[in-house]
Formats: C-alpha cells, sequence, structure tokens
C-alpha cells in the first residue's frame, strides 16, 4: 500500500528533475533554437506534473496548446529573423550582478509564501463528482460558465483578426 | 485513485519503449549487425540526391508565421470542443446552440482571413 502512495511522489522527482534540466538547458544554450527545444521540453514536463495531480484536461491541454502549438510559434519566430548567430559568452557586469542578487531575492520571497502558507488538508473526497476529469470540466464550462465560454471565441476572433491585420500591413510594405 | 495511476503507467511504459528503441537500433544493436566503411561521399548530407549547399538553418517566409498564429486559434478551439464532446449526453440541446455560436464566431474569423486572402498563396 505505501508503494502505491509513494509512486506519485517518486514520479514527481523524476519529472521535477526533467523540468530543472530542461531549464538549466535552456538557460545554458548559446543558440536560440537550441532554447526553444529545451523549452518545449520543460513544457511537457508541466504536462506531467498536471497529469500527476489528476488534472487530466489540464495536462493535455497543456501538451496540445503550449508543447504544440506555442513551440512550434516560438521556432517559428526564430527561423524568421537571424538566428545564426550565437550569444556572446558571459560576462559579469554589474547590471548582470543586480539582476542575480534580484532573481536570488525573489526566489527566497516565493519560498517563504509558499513554506508559510497553510494548504488544505488532503481530501478523499472526489472533486470531479464521479464523473471523469474532461466530464466534469465540460459540465463545468457548458452549465455554470456559459458566459465566459463565449466571451472565449471573441478572444480568439481578436487574436485571429489581429494576426491577419499584422500580415496585410507588411504585404503593403512591399508595396511602398 | 490506484485505477487512475494505473492507466497513466502503460503510458509512461510507451515513452520508456519510443525512448528505448532508437537508442537501441542506432546505438546498440545496429553496430553490431551493419558493415561499417565510411567514405567521403557516404558522410555527406542526405539531400535528395542533390550536392547539398548552403546552410541547414535558413530564414523562412514571414507568411509561415500567419499559418502558424492561425493554428494556435484554431488548435483552442478544438480544446474546447473535447470536452463538449465527451459531455454532451449529459448537457443536451443548450450546449450544442452554445457550442454553435462558438463555432459562428471562429467562421467568421476565418472568413474574414478568407476575404482579406491571407490564406492564398502568391
Amino acid at each position: 500500500m505505501t508503494f502505491f502512495l509513494n509512486a506519485p511522489m517518486i514520479g514527481f522527482y523524476i519529472i521535477a528533475l526533467f523540468i530543472l534540466g530542461c531549464a538549466v538547458m535552456l538557460l545554458s544554450f548559446q543558440r536560440v533554437i537550441y532554447m526553444a527545444l529545451a523549452i518545449g521540453g520543460v513544457f511537457i514536463g508541466c504536462a506531467a506534473i498536471y497529469i500527476l495531480l489528476g488534472a487530466d484536461f489540464v495536462g493535455v491541454a497543456q501538451l496540445l496548446i503550449y508543447a504544440g502549438a506555442i513551440t512550434i510559434l516560438i521556432m517559428f519566430a526564430i527561423m524568421l529573423t537571424n538566428h545564426e548567430a550565437a550569444d556572446p559568452p558571459h560576462k559579469w557586469t554589474v547590471r548582470n550582478i543586480l539582476s542575480a542578487v534580484a532573481a536570488v531575492l525573489l526566489g527566497a520571497v516565493l519560498l517563504l509564501v509558499i513554506r508559510s502558507t497553510t494548504w488544505p488538508p488532503e481530501v478523499e473526497a472526489d472533486v470531479n463528482g464521479g464523473n471523469s476529469n474532461p466530464v466534469a470540466v465540460g459540465l463545468a464550462l457548458f452549465q455554470n460558465y456559459t458566459v465566459p465560454f463565449e466571451l472565449v471565441s471573441l478572444l480568439l476572433i481578436v487574436g485571429m483578426v489581429g494576426a491577419v491585420i499584422l500580415a496585410r500591413e507588411r504585404k503593403e510594405d512591399e508595396e511602398e | 485513485m490506484f485505477q487512475y495511476w494505473n492507466g497513466y503507467l502503460f503510458v509512461a511504459l510507451f515513452i520508456i519503449l519510443g525512448i528505448l528503441l532508437p537508442v537501441a537500433s542506432l546505438w546498440v544493436i545496429g553496430p553490431l549487425l551493419r558493415p561499417n566503411h565510411p567514405t567521403q561521399g557516404k558522410r555527406t548530407t542526405y539531400e535528395s540526391g542533390l550536392e547539398p549547399f548552403g546552410d541547414a538553418r535558413v530564414r523562412y517566409n514571414a507568411r509561415y508565421y500567419l499559418f502558424a498564429l492561425l493554428f494556435v486559434v484554431f488548435d483552442v478551439e478544438t480544446l474546447f470542443l473535447y470536452p463538449w464532446a465527451v459531455s454532451y449526453k449529459r448537457l443536451g440541446m443548450f450546449a450544442l446552440v452554445e457550442m454553435l455560436i462558438f463555432l459562428f464566431l471562429l467562421v467568421i474569423g476565418l472568413v474574414y482571413a478568407w476575404r482579406k486572402k491571407v490564406l492564398e498563396w502568391t
């Protein structure tokens, strides 16, 4: 019994190690295209964490949108621009040192807040109300949150129109 | 809860198999079976039979980016279709109308993109 209680914990440590490894690679690579691949790894690790927490739908959404679409978008953005130049070697300037101090301070504050928060005790009750996770999401989305759902389509249409306008502006630049 | 983890153990198993298969065939079993006589010609990059030229990392046309952006929008739309489809029997007619409104608004966006000729490749 203890093994099954501990198995998610072991999984968590493996996934956390994977995410941290990808994050360190993201920071240490010299070429942006490798950084984009590393960020894809971070997204996949986050999806695994969501699934580990029991949020199947969010996990699959993370895979589909972030690991799939957003990483491709980043790749495209890199391939459209001049990406051949590698970053110059790292130097310790005053600004970099100040940034490092600020980052460490922020991390310390976040850790302090997380440690001092009292988390609700683990409840055995089924939060999905006996349904599988995507069904529970669907019921909540289409019964309780109808208006926000329709607003999402407006947000998507705004995004689409924005993309079209950006592309059209570029066409006019070519004509000039 | 045990049932839940059981399902994902198989997913983990498939991921491990997927990683091990190319590793085994390329670096472990493959070198034992295949002959190994590399020459200069064999080592060049395969480019559909032509002599390879230029760098692999060329700049792409900016028009591809628009397709990537539209892909993200429709990817998000697909994501919302899934919970609707699996809970459809429980939701009934009201959810169908909701989804039709949702899809109609996105089709307006697609028609807008179409009318502005961004889907054409000229």
